[in-house]
């Protein structure tokens, strides 16, 4: 709507540029077809609860909900590109107990070091993505069907390094700067959901990188015909997608002190589900990094808000499932 | 199958099949059709022309039900009919045939035709024998040269649409709408197509057939309706009408453009182009001392076979064939989507093994393919989007993307091909077929490439964008760059290129001066080796 009159404009945006950056940047938040629904949806359950429940209304209920939900919202950021890219990705969950034992084993066996355990364990999660990516463009096999292989996978070699046993976490800074520690009373976990999400945003809307997935999940062909490499591109995401997978296990296994290596089981559904909410195309080419982290705070503000209404566990995941497909139908077409 | 309409044609030839009289729509503040007229006479082919957007597919959306239509009249075989769905126009005897073909390519002919209304035991099971003796039946009667078992998506694409039309016959058909189904058919299949068509109106199926070739209504049909911004420009007999009348109707008195396109619309006869730039390109072409900004020698690979070519500074080179032929692959290898197994490619001076997409680009190659929707555009995603994609690298600085810069781009392209569009962030699906091309033209427009490839650069595109487009070519190869031709379209051939090449089955048989070329004739019995060899690869 606005571009009809830009031409006519486009001199003048030169001379004052404070207004259209405002505006660029509104935009940019806004990046995607149909937000509004969805700040709405949000919206809406947001005052729900806040009538229904008198606890959750406050600071710290917020902080709560934003450590709750920080591993998926981590994660779905990568998501977001692998979707986009026209691909799935169900083997985060087990990426991430894999990583997670990674990074508490280089701790306990190669230096007692969080920068170790960080490398550890975020390299771990970008092997596991990139032998997705690389089997999935270059043999050629749906991904869906990749990601399903290594879900099972990578959850079998974590159970088996330690023979199922979990593994203790000793290391202070570790501990403080993946898990427990807080700035300004805002806890870690919050600060590098807030991390990945501006560099998600950076890379997907800001980089050729991002032009480049959007592209590739657009129209694979007309893509390859503009001599853009697919293949990589694509791995790529799914490389990312890996590494945050590893940082959401560092996130988990500094908060409980232990990597242990059957945590998370069933988590890619809530990644996914958050993805598709937050306005992602299973069709690929469509969606924004803004999107996803809001489909993640709504299921998990939905999680808490049951939880204090004491709705029992078993009704919650169906309120939630339909939910889920309903705001999805609602915000399609 | 067809003998009620048979029965009817016979009686009353002078009730039409349908009419349609004074049919308006309106879509939100767009006035698509201002009340138009059309009648079709049983056994006639009625072609309909006009301009992308003049208003035909929007009545062959009302008569096959998908729109509903404001005000007017609908009439089949007399009775007043309004069709809510498409069903309902179905069940009314009028059947469509889209550009856009709906068969399932891993079935056969035969399941194909009878999708959904295959016979069954009374089990449910399908007769798998019975139907396909049903349909074989069929192809026999109507004298299709197919083979009900035949998977589809083993089928050229000219036999695929044979399917398509035999499957909208199936049934009590009275109408059939044919949209564009020469588009991308090269001589001797739309002769194929043709011989279909009349074996259909023998039968006394009425047919609409909407066109831009113009040298088809003459070959086909025998009357011709042709509309104007929603409104009907005028009715001709076609043995009464020529060419010229045609061009004047379809693009309206007073057009700036009309006395060009008069001299260059004209069928086999004389085709020139603009003397002044014919002798000029012709000029650099012909000095053999222009180093070749394109050699191809003893290429080969899966479907190439020992491919030599030459192309020079500033050369428009056509390439001519059957669908199948290798043209296209041709094109292909250069740009690096197929690999090469013998031979060698030199890019301005610079030979090539092996190639990527990207470093073709890189070398100043540029690739229009053959179908814009598939191959050329991400549909969803914007005008800059699209523009931007071959050089993202040219609209970044450490892989950070200059939006403002890609932005301005993209104006100065929309502007200099006059792409129509509110602006470089409208959608490139919400634009009509000649923009579509335009824009995948744009994608290539700076820097100029060295070597432009096109595949069928006008299919599905209007009078008028066509024009644009030729224009758009002439200027490239004025600049110099090397101009690579494949279409299916003669006519254009002639008009554009200084050299054509025959291809036929993966290698190079002739190339020909275009002064050599007397018409389209000429060059349509070059690449025309039997019709029995084309049957042959279809079953």
């Amino acid at each position: 709507m606005n571009e009809s009159v830009s031409p006519l404009t486009s001199e003048r945006q030169a001379s004052p540029p404070q207004k259209s950056r405002l505006r660029r940047i509104a935009r940019a938040l806004l990046q995607g077809d149909r937000p509004y629904a969805l700040y709405g949806a949000f919206a809406i359950l947001l005052v729900v609860f806040s009538f229904a429940s008198p606890w959750f209304l406050s600071i710290d209920n917020f902080l709560n909900i934003g450590r709750q939900t920080a591993l998926v919202s981590i994660i779905a950021i990568g998501m977001t590109f692998v979707i986009i890219a026209r691909q799935i990705d169900l083997s985060v969950g087990s990426t991430l107990a894999l990583s997670g034992m990674s990074a508490a084993l280089a701790m306990t066996y190669l230096g007692n070091n969080w920068v170790i355990g960080a490398l550890a364990g975020i390299g771990t999660g970008a092997i596991v993505g990139a032998i997705n990516g690389i089997v999935t463009t270059r043999v050629n096999i749906p991904s869906f069907l990749v990601t399903l292989g290594t879900l099972s996978a990578a959850r079998g070699l974590a159970l088996m390094v330690t023979t199922t046993k979990p593994v203790i976490i000793d290391n202070d800074s570790f501990i403080a700067i993946f898990g427990e520690g807080d700035i300004f009373g805002v806890p870690v976990p919050i600060i590098w959901t807030v991390l990945a999400v501006i560099a998600g945003i950076l890379l997907l809307h800001y980089s050729v990188f991002g032009r480049q997935i959007y592209a590739a999940g657009g129209n694979p062909t007309a893509a390859l015909y503009s001599g853009i490499n697919t293949r990589r591109v694509t791995t790529l995401a799914f490389i990312l997608t890996g590494m945050l997978a590893g940082l959401a296990a560092l996130v988990l296994s500094a908060r409980s002190h232990a990597a242990r290596p059957d945590v998370v089981q069933g988590m890619e559904l809530d990644v996914i589900a958050s993805v598709t909410l937050g306005g992602c195309s299973l069709f690929g080419g469509r969606g924004f990094v803004l999107g996803t982290l809001l489909g993640s705070l709504i299921i998990g503000t939905l999680n808490n808000g049951l939880v204090l209404l004491g709705v029992s566990s078993s009704l919650q995941l169906v309120i939630k499932g339909v939910i889920i497909v309903a705001a999805v139908a609602f915000t399609r077409k | 199958m067809s003998e009620p309409v048979a029965v009817a044609a016979a009686s009353s030839p002078q009730v039409p099949l349908i009419r349609v009289a004074g049919v308006t729509k309106r879509f939100g503040g767009v006035q698509a059709l201002r009340g138009v007229d059309l009648e079709v006479f049983p056994g006639e082919v009625h072609a309909l022309l006009g301009e992308n957007g003049a208003g035909k597919s929007t009545l062959i959306k009302i008569l096959s039900g998908v729109h509903a239509y404001d005000d007017g009249v609908i009439e089949i075989a007399g009775h007043k009919v309004t069709f809510d769905s498409p069903a309902q126009s179905r069940d009314a005897g009028v059947a469509v045939v889209y550009q856009d073909l709906s068969l399932v390519e891993s079935l056969s002919v035969g399941a194909n035709l009878m999708l959904g209304r295959e016979p069954r035991t009374r089990l449910g099971f399908v007769k798998n024998r019975q139907l396909m003796a049903t349909v074989g039946e069929f192809l026999r009667s109507h004298g299709i040269p197919l083979h009900p078992k035949t998977p589809v998506g083993a089928l050229p694409f000219a036999y695929r649409q044979m399917t398509e039309i035999c499957k909208a016959l199936m049934g009590d058909v009275r109408v059939l709408i044919l949209d564009e189904p020469t588009s991308a058919l090269t001589g001797g299949e739309e002769q194929i197509l043709f011989d279909a068509i009349r074996a259909v109106t023998a039968r006394g199926v009425g047919v609409i057939y909407v066109t831009h070739r113009l040298n088809e209504v003459f070959r086909i049909s025998q009357r011709v309706t042709v509309f104007r911004d929603g409104a009907n420009a005028g009715t001709f007999d076609t043995a009464k009408t020529d060419m010229k009348q045609l061009v004047a109707a379809i693009v309206g008195s007073g057009h700036a453009a009309l006395q060009a396109r008069q001299k260059t619309a004209v069928g086999d006869g004389a085709i020139s182009r603009e003397p002044a730039s014919a002798s000029a390109i012709a000029e650099a072409a012909a000095d053999t001392t222009v180093a070749p900004v394109l050699k191809l020698s003893n290429v080969s690979n899966d479907r190439l076979r020992h491919v030599d070519l030459l192309l020079r500074r500033g050369e428009i080179h056509g390439l001519a064939g059957l669908i199948g032929s290798g043209r296209t692959e041709i094109l292909q290898t250069i740009f690096g989507l197929r690999s090469v197994d013998a031979g060698a490619i030199e890019i301005d001076g610079r030979a090539r093994a092996r190639i990527t997409p990207a470093e073709a680009i890189q070398l100043g190659v540029a690739l229009v393919p053959e179908d814009r929707h598939l191959e050329g555009l991400v549909l969803d995603h914007s005008i800059e989007r699209n523009l931007t994609l071959p050089r993202l690298a040219h609209f970044s600085r450490w892989g950070w993307l200059r939006s403002q810069a890609a932005v301005q781009q993209a104006r100065r392209s929309m502007k200099e091909l006059s792409v129509k569009a509110p602006g470089p962030s409208t959608a490139v699906k919400f634009l009509s077929g000649g923009n579509q091309q335009k824009v995948v033209f744009a994608k290539w427009n700076h820097p100029r490439p060295r070597v432009l490839l096109l595949d069928e650069p006008t299919v599905g595109v209007d009078v008028g964008a066509r024009e644009e487009i030729y224009g758009v070519v002439n200027h490239a190869a004025h600049a110099g760059t090397g101009v690579l031709v494949v279409s299916s379209d003669l006519d254009e051939l002639l008009r554009l290129c200084d050299r054509i090449s025959i291809v036929a089955d993966g290698s190079i048989v002739k190339t020909v001066e275009r002064a050599e070329l007397a018409n389209a004739e000429a060059l349509h019995h070059l690449i025309q080796p039997s019709r029995s060899s084309i049957e042959a690869q279809a079953i």
